[in-house]
């Protein structure tokens, strides 16, 4: 059953007016010192337990490398992946969908619902649909859709999305979630008891897998060879959304397909590793057919969602694809330090953290993201801890370029290229070119600037809002040694 | 245009691959360079043996020494001292009928094994509100992350190791393998994917809520691991 | 692309008779006095040290501002100034790693680029690598610190040096300071254009320095000095950090630390 429609309006993301609004919400979620205590608590602990998990520096840096080709290998050869990847997945039984844009993607799962006459969902963690805003799609046709994972569960009670892609609801403390539940829980014991507070979302969740008839997931790796869809876990929820519906829909993005089974040993090693410290996690759950015929359980229907959403995008620049290597896990974030002081909700995207601020700009424009490649000091603990080497930093450095450079309008630019170009700034660059390339022109001008040292203003805007305003010398470095040294 | 969903798949489809295969066509494989993995120190299987259990304990996982003929006492035990009276194992598997005769070589065990006959659909009410333990075998264990492989079929259910929430595995040290890769490798599991393969390393767990550890999240809350060393 | 931590990876050369010295753009117009030392304390090495006067800048603030071409043309400039086949010591890891890492991306295709960037030594490195330095500390016993910039650190690996430098003065005891890895939030632009981010990290960085009970905290970097010292100064904290280079010559000359020569 198929409901005709019409082309479907491209209304934007909901996240693009959220990540305009970045610098009002850094001015916010800083000024919060609880929100700031959290994550700072949060970090510190996941830092930690990805040290102590590596070890050996030897093996971590075999497996980062190892790791690194292998997702530069699958995506060297994504189409054909995909191909593969399609018909093994057909071979096995299970359905696969193409979506461009989140707006197809939601509506392919929501006539895959429809068609199942599905009512109720339950949803295991998945960002992919935190990106096409699947609840709230799913919401405004009447279908209960509930999230499964506790941090997502957590979330979605507070109607929040999460600040963390790997810990959702790592922005709340014990104490918040314990009057989240007292405001939502029918009958709630009031209690900040960590176990009893599980206990209460086990009772609960139990209760709605016991009587979903759909489960969503999204995908942590897509073996091409086998097809064979990969969910990494440590709840049970992946499992319980995946094998108690009739129904299972998994939505992921096309960069998450690797090409053989034996890729996915290092790629899970690594992943667990640098997410929590851990060497494994609790499940790890492999499917590769829907329910056969002398089965007793597990769905009757399989599909796999493949969307794009800017992938391709990325994909169309050799060093920009690079971003696609990512397999979240969040190391990045963790170790950010501009994420631990400002929390993944002020980013105002799905993905927070540096991953988020490179892989935005191909969701939402460079245009709605224009401040995110700027808020980084290039420190580059990113880029060091990433398992399969992405170098963050630069491809900051990139999208920075790309955001203040003259609009083309050439269809291969990246969408929103050029936003951020201001005029004045522009032409203070040029000054300073000119100046720098010029020694006579850079002589004189810091000639003339530690001459004028006494006019220098102790205000300099937001520099001196906390510190002092910098003296400059009474005579350049390059008069000293002029005058100690004559040759020059 | 009217197109409905499912065309516009095919469309979208046609749209993603072009627009991927506009940049690789053509691309020379055989430039890719060389993955190196790491080469892991080969241990004694006594090390080995070792090292699973130590890591399954660390993920608060039980692990019990059994013998090949005291392992269903074992299971049996174990339930009394929990205070568990119902039992679930799959049907035709291979722990069903040792367990069957062992309770019944003795009268007064109160025990009740119960079989996973029918299908899930039809006694969801009974695996979520009135199963309290599970049991089932493991087919490979893995050494490095103290990790059993579950195979599940129509003889042991996948659902059989998530809903109840004591659940049991049977592990014989002689499927250990020293890691995942190796395990995989080995066992050319490219040719054989089932429907559908498990790793378990612990009881369900979460730390969700301010990183506090939390156990039975959605899963077991305790995991039971009955190993019998058959490699003396 | 970049590789980090590259120090192990590299070829030392011998101890030359001469070098260059790139004095970077901050500390001309800020802080010579830290030029001056590293001269003096190249020279009491037995080194020829040759400024060029053409020297301006190495590019980095438009570079990491996206003005890949003003980046361009400043960084061909500098290039020019350093025409005989001798290392080019720079006392900035930040400036250092621009140089050796980033320019061969930036001006590939130039002639002779992968040679001149093999020119490149960050002060302390060229002191422990290439010069096999001993220091003798003529200094009063005292702890200190040490911030690294993220860019010595990371391409350029000051931490190791750097802290081999001061572990060998014997009445130095180096004090590892709280988050010692993290950013101190100056990042050039960035503390400009993110004024509320970059006042939190050095807000916690200044305070982890000022925890740490030491007299003072060294860097080789005048980026994240400048940074943190004017938040010291500003929230009146007695505590000061000082370029390595000063530091290095103060304490093996008998030289009272903190004492510059000031405009001579």
């Amino acid at each position: 059953m198929t409901v005709k429609i019409q082309e479907p309006e491209q209304s934007e993301s909901k996240y693009a007016e959220t990540a305009r609004a970045f610098r009002q919400n850094v001015k916010k979620d800083l000024a919060n010192a609880e929100l700031r205590e959290n994550f700072h608590g949060a970090m510190n602990y996941l830092m930690a337990k990805r040290a102590a998990s590596f070890p050996s520096d030897d093996e971590l840096e075999t497996l980062r490398n190892q790791c690194k080709l292998i997702k530069q290998r699958a995506l060297l050869k994504l189409p054909y992946l995909l191909e593969k990847l399609e018909s093994n997945l057909q071979a096995n039984g299970i359905h696969v969908h193409w979506a461009e844009t989140i707006t197809d993607a939601n509506e392919i799962i929501a006539q895959v619902i429809t068609s199942k006459n599905g009512k109720h969902i339950v949803k295991g963690k998945s960002m992919v649909s935190e990106e096409t805003a699947l609840n709230d799609y799913l919401h405004a046709r009447d279908m209960e859709i509930l999230e499964s994972d506790m941090g997502e569960y957590i979330v979605q009670l507070a109607h929040e999305h999460p600040s963390h892609i790997i810990m959702p609801a790592i922005h709340q403390n014990k104490k918040q979630v314990a009057d989240l539940f007292d405001k939502h829980i029918d009958g709630f014991d009031y209690t900040t008891d960590v176990d009893a507070l599980i206990g209460e979302g086990r009772r609960i969740l139990r209760d709605k897998f016991c009587h979903a008839d759909v489960g969503i997931t999204g995908v942590n790796f897509a073996v091409a060879e086998t097809g064979t869809l990969c969910l990494v876990e440590n709840e049970g929820n992946g499992q319980m959304s995946s094998a108690v519906p009739n129904v299972h829909i998994a939505l992921t993005g096309i960069e998450k397909v690797v090409e053989l089974l034996e890729d996915v040993p290092p790629l899970l090693s690594l992943l667990t590793r640098s997410a929590t410290g851990q060497a494994i996690t609790t499940y790890f759950n492999m499917i590769t057919k829907p329910r056969q015929s002398d089965e007793k359980d597990g769905p009757e229907e399989v599909h796999l969602v493949l969307l794009d959403n800017g992938r391709s995008q990325a994909f169309a620049d050799e060093e920009l694809r690079q971003t696609l290597q990512c397999i979240r896990c969040g190391a990045c974030m963790n170790h950010c330090p501009v994420y631990t002081r400002i929390g993944g909700h002020a980013y105002g995207t799905v993905y927070p953290g540096p991953i988020g601020k490179i892989i935005s700009p191909h969701m939402l424009g460079l245009e709605a993201t224009k401040d995110l490649p700027t808020a980084s000091s290039l420190c580059g603990a990113c880029g060091e801890v990433c398992p399969v080497k992405i170098p963050i930093p630069k491809i900051l450095q990139r999208l920075r370029t790309e955001s203040v450079k003259v609009h083309s309008g050439s269809p291969d630019e990246l969408k929103g290229a050029g936003s951020n170009r201001k005029p004045m700034e522009a032409t203070i660059w040029k000054i300073w070119s000119f100046i720098h390339k010029h020694q006579g022109m850079y002589r004189f001008s810091m000639w003339v600037a530690t001459r004028l040292r006494g006019l220098l203003p102790s205000k300099l805007g937001v520099w001196t809002q906390v510190r002092s305003a910098p003296q400059l010398a009474p005579k350049t470095l390059h008069e000293r040694i002029q005058a100690r040294q004559p040759r020059g | 245009m009217v197109m409905d969903i499912f065309e516009r798949s095919q469309a979208a489809r046609t749209s993603i691959l072009n627009k991927l295969k506009q940049q690789v066509e053509g691309a020379d494989y055989s430039k890719l360079p060389a993955e190196k993995g790491f080469c892991y120190p080969q241990l004694p299987v006594a090390d080995m043996l070792e090292n699973f259990v130590e890591h399954l304990q660390a993920n608060h996982a039980q692990v019990i020494s059994v013998s090949a003929e005291n392992v269903y006492q074992v299971a049996i035990n174990q339930l009394r001292e929990r205070g568990i009276e119902k039992l679930l194992c799959g049907k035709g598997s291979v722990l069903a009928e040792p367990l069957q005769a062992t309770l019944d070589s003795a009268p007064e065990q109160t025990l009740k094994l119960s079989i996973y006959d029918s299908h899930l659909a039809d006694c969801k009410q009974e695996m979520f509100y009135d199963m309290p333990a599970s049991i089932s075998s493991s087919r490979w264990l893995i050494a490095e992350t103290g990790t059993l492989v579950l195979w599940p079929s129509a003889s042991e259910p996948r659902t059989l190791s998530l809903i109840p929430p004591v659940h049991i595995v049977v592990a014989y040290a002689s499927t250990l393998h020293a890691n995942f890769a190796t395990l995989i490798h080995n066992n050319q599991w490219q040719a054989q994917m089932p429907t559908n393969v498990l790793l378990i390393s612990g009881p369900s767990k979460t730390a969700d809520i301010q990183q506090t550890l939390a156990f039975g999240a959605h899963g077991p809350k305790e995991l039971i691991v009955l190993l019998v060393n058959d490699l003396i | 692309m970049t590789e980090l931590n590259s120090q192990h990876l590299r070829h030392y050369p011998n101890k030359p008779k001469q070098v260059y010295l790139y004095g970077t753009c901050l500390a001309d117009v800020l802080f010579p006095d830290s030029g001056i030392d590293a001269i003096e304390f190249l020279e009491q090495q037995g080194i020829d040290v040759i400024f060029p006067q053409g020297q301006t800048c190495c590019g980095q603030p438009a570079y990491n501002s996206g003005y890949q071409q003003q980046a361009k043309s400043v960084a061909l400039q500098q290039i020019a100034q350093f025409p005989l086949d001798i290392p080019i010591v720079i006392i900035s890891g930040s400036c250092g790693g621009m140089m050796r890492h980033h320019y061969p991306e930036l001006l590939k295709g130039e002639p002779g680029i992968e040679a001149f960037c093999e020119r490149i030594f960050e002060f302390t490195e060229f002191l422990v690598h290439v010069l096999k330095i001993k220091l003798t500390d003529n200094g009063e016993p005292e702890k200190v610190a040490m911030h690294t910039s993220c860019a010595a650190r990371r391409e350029m690996g000051v931490h190791i040096t750097g802290a081999s430098l001061i572990n060998q003065l014997d009445n130095v005891e180096l004090v590892i300071h709280k988050q010692e890895k993290e950013c101190c939030g100056f990042g050039g632009t960035f503390a400009v254009k993110h004024g509320d981010i970059s006042a939190a990290m050095v807000a916690d960085k200044s305070a982890s320095l000022v925890d740490a009970d030491v007299v003072r905290f060294v860097s080789a970097d005048w980026g994240c000095l400048m940074n943190i010292n004017g938040a010291l100064e500003y929230q009146k904290q007695p505590l000061r950090g000082e370029h390595i280079a000063s530091y290095l010559l103060a304490r093996t000359a008998g030289k009272k630390a903190g004492e510059t020569d000031n405009d001579s």
